[in-house]
């Protein structure tokens, strides 16, 4: 190659210059992929193995001259284990109420955000903020708001006469996961909106405009166009905000370190307990594949369902 | 019922909808901060005062100068609330703007040279590279906690500004190649083809001609790099031991989390983690939605 480009230089051809060979054009593109992969890789492919080597091994922190191979032996203590069900039971409830009020909150606030009056620019700028913060702001400032003792919500509650006890928002089992869910609907709902309205903009106006004439009230255009047209978006907002409520740490490590009596420990803050507070690894890497297994079947569901929606 | 006077309901009902959504979206925020320049003592008294009534900056004055606050001497009784950690939030400031800076410039810069390759080259093992990346993303982070440990262990690099930073690299470089190749894609491709014409290698038609197109892809992937990096609090938790590398949510988490915390002092320390991000939201407020928009929808 070198001595071809030295002997051609002077002469180079317009075409040879237009075309550098695909070699050296695949070479590039190698150069510039090297970086990435080799991060990605070192983080992913690296990290499946180890943690499946784990997974089958007796890993205690406690016990580090023992590290015999025990097969599903972890799977099965796992399975065994005294929290399982009511983590699995705890991350459902979770799902299943946080889910839907992030969607209704989303949908509402989306349309909101499509009508034509000033306020809309307004809520549009504002409605993005909660999302920007860690969520371990969201949960600080939730738990200060919902505190027992000194919360403003409480203060508000009995000053109004509403109520004249203190409600243990944090320290009653069914009062904190209401209040996870009122974070979670906090933090999350702001891209839900954002995202519907994207979904809401896309519907042409003539669509409406047609209904209208045939003298449709709102409620009827709102069930049989706006939501049959939402469909898809409404899928994605669906997915994701399921997937990301099934794996929710951070809220609960702040608001209510997985209590009261456990009644706000999902699954992944036992994946957490596992290792660093029983520092039993094994166990604890088993449970984060059946997490992670759970969690594929329902992106590849997820996955399914778009397809088949994109195909209507 | 005139239309007239049905348009003026309706644009009142309008109204009043988003004066209750501003209030649950903005209330939280103001009132956390209208709490961080109250006193101690002020915030412990009930009911509370909704606006403070012997308003102070000496939680932020002690945050940055170790003064105790006057509200803490005049109860006496309270001086076990004075939460140290809280003295380590300029710091956590500090580093997690590094570690996030970090974050965001490795992304733009190795983010856009992969994307730009995949979204204009053609070389052998283009989908596999790609799809592995995307495939990487599959993987919840609890699932990887223990080995992301090991390695950054077995690296030396526990507590250090560079394990934090890889990590991140790892969560945020698959979303910014896949987002930035759709958007060098989008691009018209003539004017690239000119440029190679005239003799301009692929990365001075990168640098000089994609980029500057790109602009606003870039800022998008940019601000999402920063945020997510910014936010991140598991793997900050674990990967850190000191306030040598310890990030905002680490130490807000300490702070918040100790059974004796001062409430006047965390109020005062989650403010202050809440003024990046909300500048941030802020200043790229198209850029992010319309990121998001096209991040969720090309899924």
């Amino acid at each position: 190659m070198a001595n071809v480009t030295a002997a051609t230089e002077a002469g180079r051809t317009p075409a040879l210059r237009r075309r550098p060979g695909p070699g050296r054009e695949a070479i590039y593109a190698y150069l510039t992929l090297l970086p990435v992969l080799l991060v990605v890789a070192a983080f992913s492919l690296y990290p499946i193995l180890y943690a499946a080597y784990l997974s089958l091994h007796k890993e205690l922190l406690t016990d580090p001259g023992d590290h015999h191979f025990v097969g599903f032996g972890n799977y099965v203590d796992v399975f065994h284990s005294f929290y399982l069900v009511d983590s699995v039971t705890s991350t459902l409830v979770f799902v299943l109420m946080s889910v839907p009020a992030v969607m209704v909150f989303g949908l509402l606030v989306a349309l909101l955000l499509n009508q034509a009056f000033a306020g809309a620019g307004i809520l549009r700028v504002a409605v993005l903020l909660p999302w920007a913060l860690p969520p371990v702001v969201s949960g600080i400032i939730w738990r200060w708001i919902l505190n027992d003792d000194y919360g403003v919500l409480n203060s508000i509650l009995r000053q109004l006469s509403i109520v004249h006890y203190a409600i243990p928002w944090l320290s009653n089992p069914q009062l904190a996961r209401v209040a996870l869910v009122f974070a979670q609907v906090w933090h999350e709902g702001p891209l839900a909106a954002i995202f519907l309205l994207a979904g809401l903009r896309a519907i042409p106006a003539e669509t409406y405009g047609a209904a209208r004439v045939d003298g449709a009230g709102w409620w009827a255009i709102f069930r049989h166009i706006t939501l049959p047209l939402l469909r898809a978006p409404l899928l994605l907002v669906l997915i994701y905000e399921t997937i990301v409520a099934a794996v929710t740490f951070d809220l609960v490590y702040i608001m209510t370190g997985g209590g009261p009596a456990n009644a706000t420990a999902l699954v992944s803050w036992f994946a957490y307990t596992e290792v660093f507070k029983f520092v039993n690894l094994g166990n604890g890497s088993a449970l984060a594949f059946l997490i992670a297994a759970a969690l594929l079947v329902i992106i590849l569901g997820y996955l399914r369902a778009l397809r088949v929606e994109s195909n209507r | 019922m005139t239309s007239a006077r049905r348009k003026l309901l309706q644009k009142g009902g309008l109204w009043a909808a988003t004066v209750v959504v501003l209030f649950f979206v903005l209330a939280p925020m103001l009132w956390i901060l209208d709490s961080s320049f109250q006193g101690e003592n002020e915030l412990l008294t009930r009911p509370s005062h909704l606006l403070p009534q012997q308003p102070t900056v000496g939680n932020f004055d002690y945050i940055f100068t170790g003064a105790i606050p006057r509200s803490f001497e005049v109860t006496g009784t309270l001086r076990s609330r004075i939460s140290q950690e809280a003295r380590e939030v300029p710091q956590a400031l500090e580093n997690s703007i590094i570690v996030a800076v970090a974050v965001t410039i490795a992304n733009a810069v190795l983010g856009a040279l992969a994307a730009y390759s995949f979204a204009r080259l053609r070389f052998a093992g283009k989908t596999l590279a790609f799809n592995f990346l995307l495939g990487s993303r599959l993987l919840p982070a609890i699932a990887v906690a223990i080995p992301y440990y090991a390695i950054i262990n077995a690296a030396n690099l526990l507590d250090t500004y560079t394990g934090l930073i890889l990590v991140d690299l790892t969560f945020t470089l698959p979303f910014t190649v896949w987002f930035l190749r759709d958007h060098f894609r989008a691009l018209p491709e003539e004017i690239e083809e000119a440029a190679l014409i005239d003799g301009c290698g692929r990365l001075q038609v990168l640098f000089r001609i994609v980029l500057p197109l790109a602009a606003p892809g870039l800022v998008a992937a940019g601000a999402f790099a920063f945020m997510f990096s910014y936010n991140e609090f598991l793997f900050a938790l674990l990967l850190t031991q000191t306030i040598k590398s310890q990030t905002l949510p680490v130490i807000l988490a300490s702070v918040a989390t100790n059974p004796d915390a001062s409430l006047a002092l965390t109020a005062a320390s989650v403010v202050l983690a809440m003024v990046p991000p909300l500048l941030f939201a802020l200043g790229f407020q198209r850029f992010l939605a319309r990121g998001l928009v096209a991040a969720l929808g090309r899924t």
